[in-house]
């Protein structure tokens, strides 16, 4: 396991902001193992170029951790004949399978909506990039969130904590079930509403080890893992009727 | 004591699936059913994905059904003819069974097929069982002779060419309904993730008119056969096997299937098929619940 403290990607947004971000992650790769049980990621950075004695404005430090993009089928059910039964479907291509946000206050006091859009910053600001439905998709979209909400894939929280006046860290916490890939972990600097400083940084999730190992023997050697499994259940239930045998 | 399984890609606390193994382990060697009907839906209340649930049932039931099956061969109570003949056909309807599985997972019914015709099903299989345990259960406390069986005349299952001597079940009867039962529980078991016991049992003792002694050992030969077949098809075209959570579900299976064989030696026949009777009916009123009680939420969200 490595634990190495990686700076990647330092980007401004604008070469000509005063305030720049320096950020990092503590991990750039989460390993998942037999005993993986979810895991805690620290977000951390600093503003640089503070200029001083200047008048204070409201400033803001967003954190997005995004996972791979996937597509989402969401059912309705409804009622036929007495019966609940799956009705009506949209299926939501390019949403995220992972979607973490910590803000230091609320989105809304923090920029105006078309930035937010703009980013998609906010759980109500991702769409998907494609839709299959027969009717407005909108219901079955939230369904998604609330849904993903749930199982805390998806979160949106106020979880950046100022360390110092310029020092900035935020926990985000990667679940058991996560999607295996990369994931992007995004920081936005706000000021008066408007992005001043950005970055991005990649983090790798995935299985390694037997894991690994099982995973790829079941999609590459599909008929010998199926052979394997049923070898397994075949001699576990002989040798189980050998141990318990008794005279009687 | 949290395991990762790498298939169905999500982590679980493995003493709770070890025990789900135990339990429908044990129901499994007490009735000589594969157990599959339940451990596939405790499975997906656990958090499974339903595809890994149904092709991991599998391994389970193999192991367990092969642990009775030694012990039923060693009291000679198998009738291999009976058990190869119901094969041949449940080998095809496995394969029709995964095609279908396919086709119902792309238009979103796979719930709504599975329920609609469990419950007929399995209400109609309780309810014979139950009214018949029960009246032989009262002759015997009546102090009666126990009554055999009151024999219901299928002139048309006489009637079918194709006849052969089955030895151990002293039968004389044609192969054809023998192999449409494999056939149908084939099916079943693709869809489904179960072994099909619940039906076969009831069809070998009503309609082929099986002796009871043979009917378990038998159905778990032709239980064991559709099991691995589905495996294999499943690994293959759906790669939704996952062996850890096998292996487990199988820990517990075996032990609990030799507790389950163990229990059944002391219970008499009629004893047998009421307590089946009273499972296979509560989980058709479970699944009838499901149907038309108003989700908590309408809105799910499924496979591609």
């Amino acid at each position: 396991m490595r634990r190495a403290l990686l700076f990647v990607f330092l980007l401004a947004a604008s070469p000509a902001a005063a305030e720049q971000l320096v950020s990092g992650v503590s991990q750039d790769l989460i390993q998942i193992t037999s005993t993986y049980k979810g895991s805690d990621i620290v977000v951390f950075g600093a503003i640089e170029g503070q200029p001083p004695g200047e008048p204070r404005t409201p400033r803001d430090i967003v954190v997005v951790v995004r996972g791979p993009e996937s597509d989402i089928t969401v059912r309705r059910r409804d009622r036929v004949a007495g019966v609940w039964i799956n009705h009506d479907a949209a299926k939501l291509s390019g949403m995220p399978a992972y979607y973490f946000l910590a803000s230091t206050r609320p989105l809304n006091a923090i920029a105006p909506q078309n930035a937010l859009t703009h980013y998609s910053i906010g759980l109500q600001n991702l769409q998907p990039d494609a839709v299959h439905s027969h009717h407005d998709y909108e219901p079955f979209r939230q369904a998604a969130l609330r849904h993903l909400t749930k199982d805390k894939l998806y979160t949106e929280t106020s979880g950046v904590e100022f360390l110092s006046e310029t020092l900035f860290r935020a926990h985000v916490p990667v679940p058991a079930g996560v999607a295996r890939g990369q994931y992007k972990v995004e920081v936005y600097l706000f000021r008066d509403g408007e992005v001043q400083s950005a970055q991005s940084t990649p983090l790798f999730i995935d299985q390694t080890g037997l894991e690994r190992r099982l995973y790829n023997f079941a999609h590459n050697q599909a008929f010998g893992y199926g052979l394997a499994a049923v070898a397994m259940a075949v001699i576990m239930g002989w040798i189980s009727s050998l141990l318990f045998r008794r005279p009687t | 004591m949290e395991i990762y399984l790498p298939i169905a890609e999500m982590s679980v606390q493995w003493i709770v699936i070890l025990g789900m193994g135990l339990g429908v382990g044990f129901l499994s060697g007490l009735f000589g059913v594969g157990g599959g009907f339940l451990l596939t839906p405790l499975l997906v209340f656990y958090g499974i994905p339903s595809g890994v649930a149904v092709a991991t049932t599998l391994s389970h039931i193999t192991a367990s059904s092969i642990s009775g099956a030694v012990t039923q061969w060693k009291k000679r109570a198998i009738d291999f003819k009976m058990a190869g003949v119901m094969l041949a056909g449940g080998v095809v309807g496995t394969g029709v069974g995964v095609w279908l599985f396919a086709i119902m997972r792309r238009a979103g019914q796979m719930d709504l097929v599975v329920s609609l015709t469990y419950v007929p099903m399995l209400g109609i299989i309780g309810g014979i069982m139950l009214r018949e345990s029960l009246r032989t259960l009262r002759a015997r406390r009546s102090g009666n002779a126990p009554t055999r069986i009151h024999p219901v005349n299928h002139v048309w299952i006489h009637g079918l060419p194709l006849k052969a001597r089955f030895r151990q079940s002293r039968l004389y009867i044609s192969i054809i309904p023998p192999i449409v039962i494999g056939f149908l529980v084939g099916v079943m078991s693709a869809i489904m993730g179960v072994g099909g016991g619940f039906i076969i049992i009831p069809a070998m003792i009503y309609l082929l008119r099986m002796p009871t002694n043979v009917v378990i050992g038998t159905s778990l030969v032709q239980i064991i056969g559709v099991a691995i077949v589905t495996t294999l098809l499943q690994a293959t075209s759906n790669y939704a096997v996952d062996i850890v959570l096998a292996a487990i579900l199988v820990a517990g299976g075996v032990v609990g299937a030799q507790f389950g064989v163990r229990a059944g030696a002391k219970l008499r026949g009629e004893q047998i098929r009421f307590l089946l009777a009273l499972l296979v009916l509560a989980v058709a009123l479970r699944l009838l619940w499901g149907l038309v009680v108003t989700p908590a939420d309408v809105y799910s969200i499924g496979g591609s």
